[in-house]
């Protein structure tokens, strides 16, 4: 028997297959135009995720700003042990803190919350700095007191070259502004910053614990020393150094990584259910294009090909198409990537750049392959029911998905392999299989809800007018489009309409409900001896604000019973951040009213010499503490171990004073410590910010308003990049409609023939058109609703932890939206069947 | 003598809303090699029901189909397909030609995937013999009736099939073109020692085989 076994047979099969495609690619025009919108989608995400990893990757030590950072955080490092690092380097020291920058002498003077990077002349050892004009950099420790500002700052102060700017009591020359630096991360990514000389730290006298200080020491190693070597030898040396932390270039801009890759986790998520939908269109396409060859099919099993080989016919010509679309897709995305580089060269100092990845190629092929695979076995199985014997009786039965016990099992491992592609592939697969399953529920109520209207429909067909009885003969005939409308639209309304629910209740929280609940401002850095005055000079602009003052001390979480959590406790955790850097703690005499006791007792006040740790009862879940465990926590430098008596549930979305970890008061306040207030005024304009600094120079002051507007900002960048790729999920389902459509041609041309002979209008039949539309999308948006509502409640209420609200308003636009784009295309694509010639088709042409 | 094709006890039926039709009932008799026989019979009688049996394109109901010493109605699809590649051509009545092949491409098809060497040359031989030489790069909608019949014909002798089985091969030509058609199925018939069935209503073409069985509903008369 003649197997497809040597290269002989495929080389025979290749050519039929390639001779199929080249002359009937016009058919198969949707599955082209929808794998190739999706796969594009698809490998504009990897690719842009990818150039951005590289360029993280390529440029960690400029990131980190050095070969190594010995991090001392807020205390200054033993500076013995700098200098012997020096012996086989090149070290930068600098200082960050956080500090309120003002204006003087302006008509209407500003302040701004600032960090500043005080920097020796090391700095930056790796890349450069980009500022305005030419020398400013150089005056930083030239000249004493000067400054080199941000871009944002020097816009919104409205300074000037050589303006005066106050930074705390004293005055600083403004040398110039900054458009980037290259060790870029925490505070720095996002916020404002501004750059001055080695000598600021004792000019401003910021030995005190507030100001968030953070001494760093950067080292580039010597040409003669590997990397390897110069990180031993400085490991070597701080071994015995607690309060030291060793920071390498691959730790880097971690916040970054997390942020891009939670971020193409989501939008990855967007695109494959923009294939799945696709899937949905590739299967019905191809089912119609095997149809018209059912004669062509007969004719090969006549003259003595195999069914299984003309399967492989098939099957190499999807194969061909995927090659071809994925291979375009792919490269056309690399277009892309100047856009996008200009946006996030504006906004991170980044620049990517188009990279060719192998795997990545691999990726998008197979998830291609995956996606045809699961969509097109029971469509090319088809095949099997054409019989070659309808040639003599001239009589084609139309095809039908074919479902074997094989091809259910192989569709199911395709898919399950696409979901581990997916879910796996990323930090937090819990999501994306969270993701998968819901995806997979609505695609199953959406196919349900269709069969439902067809047979509702079926049943109660009698007492209409024509248009509403073509119309629901339309729906329930057996080759109805319904199905497919129903799901495609379905899926892609729903994705569209729950990101725009989300979207529009973080919006609303953001711009009214947190800054209602949330206080207007926070004060740091208020010393024990300030703690009365700044009450005082608060009441004095406002007799009715209303004043949280509590004390506040940095404290590193270094062990959990003993171990070090960073070793088994990775970025991944929602909680990572409580054990990532110095958090700041208080503590408080009884429970705080806004973070009730969900376990354990209150304070043990026969233990006063003990310390006794309160924790956020989510850190608790998450890390899986238990009451009776053991916290070691470095407080400046110093550990002490201190036992979780209780868990609080803690609600930090009011943006009032929350901390994840109280300790017991008897046992704290002998801790040197600073306070933190927030303030709620009555009356906001009444507080003056300048006269505030004039009397308290060295308090920072974070207005809530200035950082929800930059949250805002940020926010709507990446709903814009949300919403388009949820609409293009939205045109893929169009496509697959119009698809669906025109694969109903020749049946709408006969039926319209029909109608025409019997005098029915084009009024009529395009009326008819509408009622159908009618009745299929209002099932599609009660249901698309539903979900919507149900997922983006979820997210609002239980992710982000915010009010959800209906928006109705939204919810026309997109219904509304959606629906008459929808009926446009319906129309437009059923405009060519209107007008059938009679002569071709009462001759059977 | 060894016979070509035999028929024994063949039943064939088909159950439709619980009804059973009995389409063919204890059909036997038996081809010899070279013979050429007609199938004659009114409409619906099962005539074509037969020669899709003998073509192993149904499976009878009961009895056995022997085609020289493959016993078909108890083999699978694809050896049967195998079979069929290799000794039989059909004719249909209503040509089906590949549409989108041309008419060369639809002969070389045969040729290629029995792994004949220089299909294409091979194809165009025949064609050139059938007089469509001008024809060859045309597809079945450029052609007229006649022209697409012959390309069928080309299709199914160019494997130079022991049998040919061809179902009404004149039933949509006129009387020209009939003649044409009958005169290249004998031709090959002759030349290459074959053996033809065909069902036909057309009595000129019938009474040129060897021997003409009659059918009427589903028994050899």
């Amino acid at each position: 028997m003649v197997e497809l076994d040597n290269l002989a047979n495929f080389k025979l099969y290749f050519k039929y297959a390639l001779r199929d495609l080249s002359r009937s690619y016009s058919k198969i025009l949707s599955i082209i135009v929808t794998l190739f919108i999706s796969l594009f989608i698809l490998s504009s995400i990897l690719t842009v995720e990818d150039s951005l990893e590289t360029e993280l990757n390529n440029n960690s030590r400029l990131l980190l700003g050095g070969d190594i950072e010995i991090d001392y955080n807020r205390v200054e490092g033993n500076l013995k042990l700098v200098n012997e690092v020096k012996e086989f380097s090149t070290v930068s020291q600098m200082v960050e803190f956080s500090t309120m920058i003002s204006t003087i002498n302006k008509d209407n003077n500003k302040s701004s919350f600032t960090r500043v990077k005080s920097v020796d002349e090391n700095y930056p050892l790796y890349g450069k700095v980009i500022f305005e004009p030419e020398d400013a950099l150089d005056k930083l420790n030239k000249i004493n007191n000067t400054i080199l500002v941000n871009e944002n700052i020097f816009k919104n102060l409205n300074l000037e070259l050589n303006d005066t700017v106050k930074v705390q009591d004293k005055e600083f020359k403004v040398v110039g502004f900054v458009k980037s630096v290259p060790d870029i991360g925490g505070a720095f990514v996002f916020g404002d910053f501004a750059l001055t000389g080695k000598k600021t730290i004792d000019t401003l006298n910021l030995r005190t614990l507030g100001s968030f200080l953070n001494y760093e020491y950067k080292a580039r190693f010597n040409k003669s020393l590997s990397i390897l070597e110069g990180s031993q030898k400085v490991e070597q040396l701080f071994k015995n150094e607690k309060r030291a932390t060793i920071m390498y270039p691959g730790n880097s801009a971690g916040g970054l990584r997390r942020i891009i890759d939670n971020f193409s986790q989501f939008l990855s998520l967007v695109s494959i259910s923009a294939m799945l939908i696709a899937g949905i269109g590739i299967a019905n396409t191809l089912l119609s294009f095997i149809n018209q060859k059912n004669s062509s099919i007969a004719i090969q099993k006549a003259i003595g090909i195999f069914s299984g080989n003309i399967k492989i016919i098939y099957y190499i010509q999807l194969a061909i198409l995927l090659i071809i679309i994925s291979v375009f897709s792919y490269g056309l995305s690399f277009f892309l990537l100047p856009f996008v580089d200009k946006f996030i060269s504006e906004g991170l100092g980044l620049s990517i750049k188009a990279e060719f990845s192998l795997i990545n190629y691999i990726k998008i092929f197979l998830v291609g392959l995956l996606v045809i695979g699961i969509f097109s076995i029971p469509t090319v199985n088809s095949i099997d029911q054409i019989k070659a014997s309808s040639l003599f009786r001239n009589i084609f039965q139309s095809l039908q998905f074919r479902y074997s016990k094989f091809s259910i099992i192989l569709s199911i491992i395709l898919l399950i392999l696409l979901i581990s592609l997916f879910s796996f592939g990323y930090s937090r697969p819990i999501y994306s299989l969270f993701y998968f399953a819901s995806f997979f529920f609505c695609l199953m109520v959406f196919f349900f809800l269709s069969r439902l209207t067809i047979l509702f429909l079926k049943k109660n067909n009698s007492n209409f007018g024509i248009p509403l009885k073509v119309a629901i003969k339309n729906i329930t005939q057996s080759k109805s489009i319904t199905p497919i409308t129903v799901m495609s639209l379905g899926l892609g309304i729903t994705l569209l309409l729950t990101l725009a629910f989300v979207g529009s209740n973080f919006k609303r929280e953001i711009a009214k409900s947190i800054p209602e609940l949330a206080p207007d401002y926070f004060f740091l850095g208020i010393q024990k001896d300030q703690k009365y005055q700044f009450q005082k000079i608060i009441y004095n602009f406002d007799q009715k604000s209303k004043i949280e003052v509590v004390p506040m001390v940095s404290a590193k979480l270094a062990k959990i019973n003993g171990v070090d959590p960073n070793t088994y406790i990775d970025q991944t955790n929602d909680s990572h951040w409580v054990i990532g850097n110095d958090r700041r703690v208080s503590w408080s005499e009884s429970i705080p009213k806004d973070n009730p006791l969900v376990e354990g007792e209150w304070w043990n006040l026969t233990k006063p010499n003990q310390l006794q740790i309160s924790l956020d009862s989510k850190v608790a879940k998450d890390f899986g503490i238990k009451l009776g465990d053991t916290f070691t926590l470095n407080i400046y430098g110093r550990e002490i171990e201190g036992k979780v008596i209780n868990f609080r549930l803690v609600d930090y979305r009011d943006l009032s004073i929350n901390f994840a970890m109280l300790l017991n008061p008897q046992f704290a306040q002998t801790i040197p410590h600073e306070y933190l207030s927030t303030v709620k005024f009555d009356k906001k304009d009444n507080f003056k910010e300048i006269d505030f600094l004039n009397q308290f120079p060295s308090i920072s002051i974070i207005k809530i308003s200035d950082y929800l507007s930059k949250v805002t900002d940020v926010l709507n960048k990446v709903f814009i990049a949300v919403v388009i790729i949820s609409t293009i999920t939205v045109i893929i389902g169009l496509v697959v409609i119009s698809s669906a459509i025109i694969v109903q041609g020749k049946i709408k041309i006969f039926q319209n023939l029909v109608f025409k002979i019997l005098g029915f209008s084009k009024k009529e039949i395009i009326f008819s058109s509408i009622i159908e539309f009618i009745i299929n999308f209002t099932s599609i948006i009660l249901f698309s609703t539903l979900f919507a509502v149900i997922a983006s409640k979820y997210v609002i209420e239980n992710i982000f932890q915010l009010q959800w609200q209906f928006d109705f308003a939204l919810f026309i636009c997109v219904s509304l939206g959606a629906g008459l784009v929808t009926l446009l295309l319906i129309i437009l694509t059923n405009l060519k069947y209107l007008s059938p010639k009679a002569y071709p088709l009462i001759r059977n042409e | 003598m060894n016979k070509l094709l035999k028929l024994s006890r063949v039943n064939l039926s088909y159950n439709t809303d619980n009804n059973l039709i009995n389409v063919l009932q204890d059909v036997s008799f038996e081809v010899d090699y070279t013979e050429t026989i007609s199938i004659v019979g009114e409409s619906g009688s099962g005539k074509t029901s037969l020669i899709m049996l003998i073509g192993g394109l149904e499976k009878a109901s009961s009895g056995k189909i022997q085609f020289k010493e493959f016993e078909i109605s108890n083999l699978k699809e694809d050896q049967i397909s195998e079979i069929r590649r290799k000794n039989i051509g059909i004719v249909f009545q209503s040509y089906y030609l590949i549409p989108n092949y041309t008419a060369l491409e639809n002969v070389s098809l045969t040729l290629e995937i029995n792994k004949m060497q220089n299909p294409e040359q091979k194809a165009k031989e025949i064609l050139d013999r059938f007089g469509l030489d001008q024809r060859l790069n045309n597809l079945p909608s450029q052609l007229s009736g006649g022209e697409q019949q012959r390309v069928a014909i080309a299709r199914s002798i160019a494997m130079k099939p022991q049998l040919i089985l061809a179902d009404e091969p004149t039933g949509n030509l006129d009387s020209e073109n009939s003649h044409l058609i009958s005169k290249i199925l004998f031709d090959y018939v002759n030349e290459e020692k074959a053996s033809l069935i065909i069902v036909t209503h057309d009595n000129n073409l019938a009474n040129q085989t060897k021997r003409k069985i009659i059918i009427k509903d589903g028994r050899i008369g």
